[in-house]
């Protein structure tokens, strides 16, 4: 045929309003995926530090724990970390066939959990630095 | 149209262990969780109180698996999430090769980091 | 063709045709005009009894469909047209487009075949989802009953031939890829016929149902990045026959083979939005993943 016309992958993300639950679960696995690989290679990284001496070791930690950003940063990592988890445990569900009729519910149930735990995590995670 | 046999795809076998890693995951990451923000708090963390509890052998051992399995979870994952983007021919065969040697490195340091912080030095 | 013999034309004979043709050029010329007029006049009452019935209908819903036209200069562009049409009791949206169709623009290009969901052709984008039209009542669309407007667009990660017209030939690949049709030969011992339980049936029962029309594989997202990916509804078509017990275990295992490459089922992450848009209201998300227990269960047994 002549030509035909390819709208291309922008349009889709125009109509998130549009998206559905099974879409946004997609959507949020593989972002806090990208997140928790990231922060997995910062870790070791920091960790590390164990290998220039016990000195060096403690003061980089107990530096960065010191910084309140890095304590919101830490909220930020349970969240998506408790998101990737409970997700994830919906997915292996329905990897194993079970309780597909109710998948959009699920991943609004892993939405609420994550909030609630993430909530009522925070006194703990802020304590000594604010 | 379908491919042909590829040698290095059998068949769903890194479909299966991504499912059995995360299984895995989903319990020693919730722990891991608990032991450095609620057990111990993370603004406590001290060489020493880290050694204490490398030094017990099942902790260890733990971590050491939790530290691989997340490594081929996490960069199976990454090559997953690529390939779903459509890449393809050389571009995917490079960044295959990439995160194989990523993931190889990184299991290489989590292993070293975990001795040392076991109290074993390596030169 | 004639048949008969012609006889060669005399000299009188061509003066008299060209006379003849002269004429008759003429005519054709005036011919033309008065089929312009005529045609004109039709487009007038056309235009004219489209305005009269929006204004006489208690509601109208405005169609707001996708134009594009490559051979066309001002459609080279794709825009949004704007269709007035008056709606009424169990309106479709298929039917809301062959009056725009009939009354406004008989250039507006869509597919549509049997009006009764069965024949496939006329899954379209309607207010931003998969939807066959003629199986879509425009009153279903709005929360409150009739919408204000309803956009139609062509099917979304396919290339738009013409207004709402796509290219299905990839679609038609990845099909083809799996080997849709039965392909025993063989009967049982004993018997003339390949017997199926009906617990096998109603298994398969569902999977049945495709009609081709692309919805699903135009919802995934992953179809849509990666090209060679099979698709919700190919994949339900090779569950349709893997699972049918009237195949032999090396034809199951040889369709198996096909759908456990890197681009078969592997690549379903689960979205569900093929499951959401199915016309038929297949399972697809759910026969995807028993094909990948499958896959997985004869694989375990290598080792």
């Amino acid at each position: 045929m002549s030509q035909s016309y390819d709208r291309g992958l922008i349009e889709d993300f125009g109509r998130w309003t549009e998206f559905s639950a099974g879409m946004w679960a997609w959507i949020f696995h593989k972002f806090t995926g990208w997140v928790l690989i990231g922060y997995l290679f910062t870790h070791i990284a920091v960790l590390s530090t164990a290998m220039s001496g016990p000195e060096v070791y403690t003061s980089t930690l107990q530096g960065l724990e010191a910084l309140l950003i890095v304590r919101f940063l830490e909220v930020g990592l349970l969240a998506v970390a408790v998101f990737h988890i409970l997700n994830g445990v919906r997915l292996l569900f329905v990897d194993l066939g079970v309780g597909l009729e109710s998948q959009d519910r699920s991943f609004y149930a892993s939405l609420v959990l994550t909030g609630a735990i993430v909530i009522a995590s925070i006194p703990t995670f802020l304590a000594g630095a604010i | 149209m379908a491919e042909r046999y590829s040698s290095f795809e059998p068949k769903g076998t890194r479909w299966l262990l991504q499912r059995l890693t995360a299984a895995f995951l989903v319990v020693v990451l919730a722990f891991h969780f608990m032991t450095l923000h609620f057990v111990n708090h993370a603004a406590d963390v001290t060489f020493a109180g880290t050694q204490m509890r490398m030094q017990q052998p099942g902790y260890f051992v733990t971590m050491v698996a939790f530290g691989l399995t997340a490594t081929f979870h996490g960069v199976n994952g990454v090559y997953n999430a690529l390939v779903n983007q459509g890449i393809e021919g050389t571009g995917k065969t490079a960044v295959k090769w990439v995160l194989i040697v990523a993931a190889l490195l990184l299991g290489v340091q989590i292993i070293r980091v975990a001795t040392v912080m076991a109290g074993v030095s390596i030169a | 063709m004639s048949t008969g013999i012609t006889e060669p034309e005399t000299e009188e004979e061509q003066e008299t045709e060209a006379a003849g043709a002269a004429r008759a050029a003429e005519s054709a010329h005036q011919q033309a005009r008065m089929e312009k007029k005529e045609i004109d006049e039709a487009n007038r009452d056309a235009r004219r009894q489209a305005r009269e019935a929006v204004e006489a209908a208690d509601r109208t819903v405005e169609l707001k469909v996708f134009r594009f036209d490559p051979e066309v200069p001002e459609k080279e562009e794709p825009r949004f047209d704007s269709f007035p049409v008056p709606f009424t009791k169990g309106m479709t949206v298929l039917d809301a487009l062959m009056w725009a169709r009939d009354h406004y623009d008989s250039s507006l290009t869509f597919r549509h075949s049997c009006r009764q969901a069965v024949c496939g052709s006329d899954a379209l984008f309607v207010n931003g989802q998969q939807r066959l039209g003629c199986k879509t009542q425009v009153a279903d669309l709005a929360e409150n009953g009739v919408p204000e407007t309803v956009r139609i667009e062509p099917l979304p990660h396919a290339e738009v031939v013409k207004d709402l017209v796509v290219d299905m030939e990839h679609f038609y690949d990845q099909m083809e890829s799996v080997e849709p049709y039965f392909q025993d030969e063989d009967t049982p011992d004993g018997l003339n016929e390949q017997r199926q339980s009906r617990e096998n049936r109603e298994e398969i029962k569902m999977s049945t149902r495709c009609i081709w029309c692309g919805a699903c594989m135009s919802s995934c997202n992953i179809a849509a990045g990666d090209n060679q990916y099979l698709g919700p509804a190919a994949i339900n078509k090779a569950y349709r026959f893997a699972m049918d017990e009237r195949e032999g275990d090396n034809l199951t295992e040889h369709r198996l083979n096909i759908i456990e490459q890197e681009h078969g089922v592997w690549r379903c992450q689960t979205q569900f939005s093929c499951t959401e848009v199915c016309p038929k209201d297949i399972p697809l998300t759910e026969h995807i993943q028993a094909l990948k227990r499958e896959a997985v269960k004869k694989n375990l047994k290598f080792w």
